[in-house]
C-alpha cells in the first residue's frame, strides 16, 4: 500500500532548504549533515556541505541520531561555522 | 511500524560509541547512561549490523518496546490472560443464570400453577435469563391461559434471583350466594334512590339513616312473623355529608430541574451506599442504572439531575382556590364512577400571615348500601338446621 507522507511533504514545503540548524532550549537540531567528525562532552564537529560546524558547550550528548538528522542535548555555548 | 529494542553496551565510552554507531549508519531513537553501561534504543533490524561491525563491544538486548514489548508481554502472561478472559466469560455467564425462583404469593395452588407454567416456558433454575421482551411475551401467554385464576403477573430479575409477583383473581361472590343477608347503611345519610331486587325494604326515599341501619332486610315477614330468610339485594344511593378541614401555606415550593446533569458511580453493599466520586452538584435528584449486581453487592451508574427550589408566594385568592381544590379532591378520591359531589360550601375561612385554613362542607351522592352477612349461628342464637 502506498503511504502518504503528509508530514514530510509539509515539512519540506516549509523548510525548503538544503540544510539547517535549529537551536532551542537546551537542544540543537541539525538537518542534513554529512558526517559527524568529532564528538565529546565539550565539542561536536559536523561536516555539512560546504562548511564545518563546531558546537561548543558543556555536557553535550546525542539524544537522537539518523543518517540525516541529529538532535544534540546539553548546554550549548557557541555554534561556529567554518566555510571552506 | 518500527520494531524498537533497547541494546545494553557494557563498560563503554559514550562518545566513542556514538561515533561508531554514526559511522555504521545506525539510527538512534533514544539513549541513556547507567554508570558505565550505555543503553541505546534502535531498530531491531539494525542490531544485526551492530553485531557485525561492533564486535569488540560487549552487548545484549536488554529490553523491548512498542509491538515487540506487547508481543513479549502477551507471551509471558499468556496463561494469566487466558485465565482472566475465561473467568470474565464465566462470571458473565453465571451472572446471566437464574439460581433461585421466588414466587411472591401465599396460595399453594397459585405457586404450583406458576411453577408449572414457568417450567413449560423453560423458566427454571440454572437456565439463562430471558430478555425483557421474551419475559413480557411469556407473561402475556400465562395470563391468557389462566384468565380465571390470575389477575396480574410480573417476572423480574434481581441479581441471580427471578422474582415472580403474582396476584390471583378475586372472585367477588354475588351476595345471592349467601343464604341470609341484609343491606345496611355504610354511613350516615339521607336516602336519594332505592332499587330493591330481593328482600324487604325497611326505609324509603328521603329517610335519614345512620351507619349500620338495615335498609333492605333479608327477612320475608307476614303478619310480623318471619316466613323466609333470603339474601337481600338492591342499590341504595344517599346523600352523605363531609366536613373537610384543609390548610395551605402561602409559600409554594416547586422543584425545577435546570437541565444540568452529571454522572457518577455508586457502590451498594449491605444497604450502605458509597459514591465513587464526590458530587459536583449541590441539589440533585438521582437516577440509577444498574451495571452489575451480585447478591447484596451492586454497582450503579448514577445520573445526577440538578434542581433548584422555585419558591413562590401565593396570593390569598390563589391559596383559597388551592385549599378548596384540595378539599374537593380529598372527597373525590373516595367516589366511584357513578357517585358525585352534589354541594360544596365553605363554612369557615381563617387567614394568618403564612397559612390559609378552610373548613368545607361537601355533600355527595354515594352508594351507601353494604351487604351484612348473617351467619347461621347468629339467627335467634341457634342454627337453622337444628
Amino acid at each position: 500500500m502506498k503511504e502518504l507522507h503528509f508530514r514530510n511533504y509539509f515539512k519540506n514545503y516549509l523548510f525548503d532548504l538544503e540544510d539547517f540548524i535549529t537551536v532551542y532550549d537546551g537542544h540543537l537540531h541539525v538537518f542534513n549533515y554529512e558526517k559527524l567528525i568529532k564528538l565529546n562532552e565539550k565539542e561536536i564537529i559536523l561536516k555539512m556541505h560546504s562548511k564545518e560546524i563546531i558546537i561548543d558547550g558543556n555536557n553535550l550528548k546525542i539524544k537522537q541520531m539518523t543518517n540525516q538528522e541529529l538532535l544534540i542535548l546539553g548546554s550549548i555555548l557557541k555554534v561556529e561555522f567554518k566555510y571552506e | 511500524m518500527n520494531k524498537l529494542i533497547w541494546v545494553k553496551f557494557y563498560n563503554s565510552n559514550y562518545y566513542q560509541l556514538m561515533l561508531r554507531l554514526n559511522n555504521i549508519g545506525i539510527t538512534i531513537y533514544d539513549n541513556k547512561k547507567d554508570k558505565d553501561d550505555i543503553f541505546v534504543k534502535i531498530n531491531k533490524d539494525d542490531y544485526e549490523k551492530i553485531q557485525k561491525y561492533l564486535i569488540s563491544y560487549k552487548k545484549e538486548i536488554s529490553g523491548l518496546s512498542g509491538i515487540l514489548k506487547i508481543n513479549w508481554l502477551i507471551k509471558k502472561y499468556l496463561i494469566f490472560i487466558i485465565a482472566i478472559f475465561f473467568s470474565t466469560i464465566l462470571l458473565l455467564f453465571c451472572n446471566n443464570l437464574v439460581f433461585k425462583i421466588e414466587i411472591k404469593n401465599n396460595n399453594n395452588n397459585i405457586q404450583k400453577l406458576i411453577k408449572k407454567e414457568l417450567k413449560k416456558h423453560n423458566l427454571t433454575i440454572l437456565k439463562l435469563k430471558k430478555s425483557h421482551k421474551e419475559i413480557e411475551r411469556i407473561v402475556n401467554i400465562i395470563l391468557d391461559n389462566n384468565k380465571d385464576t390470575l389477575e396480574w403477573l410480573e417476572i423480574k430479575y434481581d441479581g441471580l434471583v427471578m422474582i415472580v409477583n403474582v396476584t390471583e383473581k378475586t372472585i367477588i361472590k354475588e351476595n345471592t350466594n349467601y343464604p341470609y343477608c341484609h343491606i345496611i347503611a355504610s354511613s350516615d345519610a339521607k336516602i336519594l334512590s332505592l332499587n330493591l331486587y330481593r328482600g324487604v325494604s325497611l326505609k324509603e326515599v328521603n329517610d335519614y339513616v345512620i351507619k349500620g341501619d338495615i335498609i333492605l332486610s333479608g327477612d320475608i315477614t307476614y303478619n310480623e312473623e318471619v316466613k323466609n330468610r333470603v339474601c337481600a339485594s338492591g342499590e341504595v344511593y344517599g346523600e352523605v355529608w363531609y366536613k373537610v378541614k384543609v390548610e395551605v401555606p402561602y409559600k409554594e415550593e416547586k422543584i425545577k430541574y435546570t437541565g444540568k446533569n452529571r454522572y457518577n458511580f455508586n457502590i451498594k453493599f449491605n444497604d450502605d451506599t458509597y459514591n465513587v466520586f464526590k458530587s459536583r452538584i449541590k441539589n440533585h435528584k438521582d437516577q440509577e442504572i444498574n451495571l452489575y449486581k451480585l447478591n447484596d453487592f451492586e454497582i450503579n451508574l448514577v445520573k445526577e439531575k440538578e434542581y433548584i427550589i422555585d419558591a413562590k408566594m401565593l396570593t390569598e385568592e390563589e391559596a383559597y382556590n388551592k385549599a378548596l381544590k384540595l378539599a374537593i379532591d380529598n372527597v373525590q378520591l373516595k367516589l366511584d364512577k357513578d357517585e358525585a359531589i352534589l354541594v360544596k360550601k365553605v363554612l369557615k375561612k381563617e387567614v394568618n400571615d403564612s397559612t390559609i385554613y378552610l373548613e368545607v362542607f361537601i355533600i355527595t351522592k354515594e352508594n351507601i348500601g353494604t351487604v351484612q352477612i348473617v351467619e347461621e349461628e347468629e339467627i335467634d342464637g341457634r342454627k337453622l338446621n337444628q
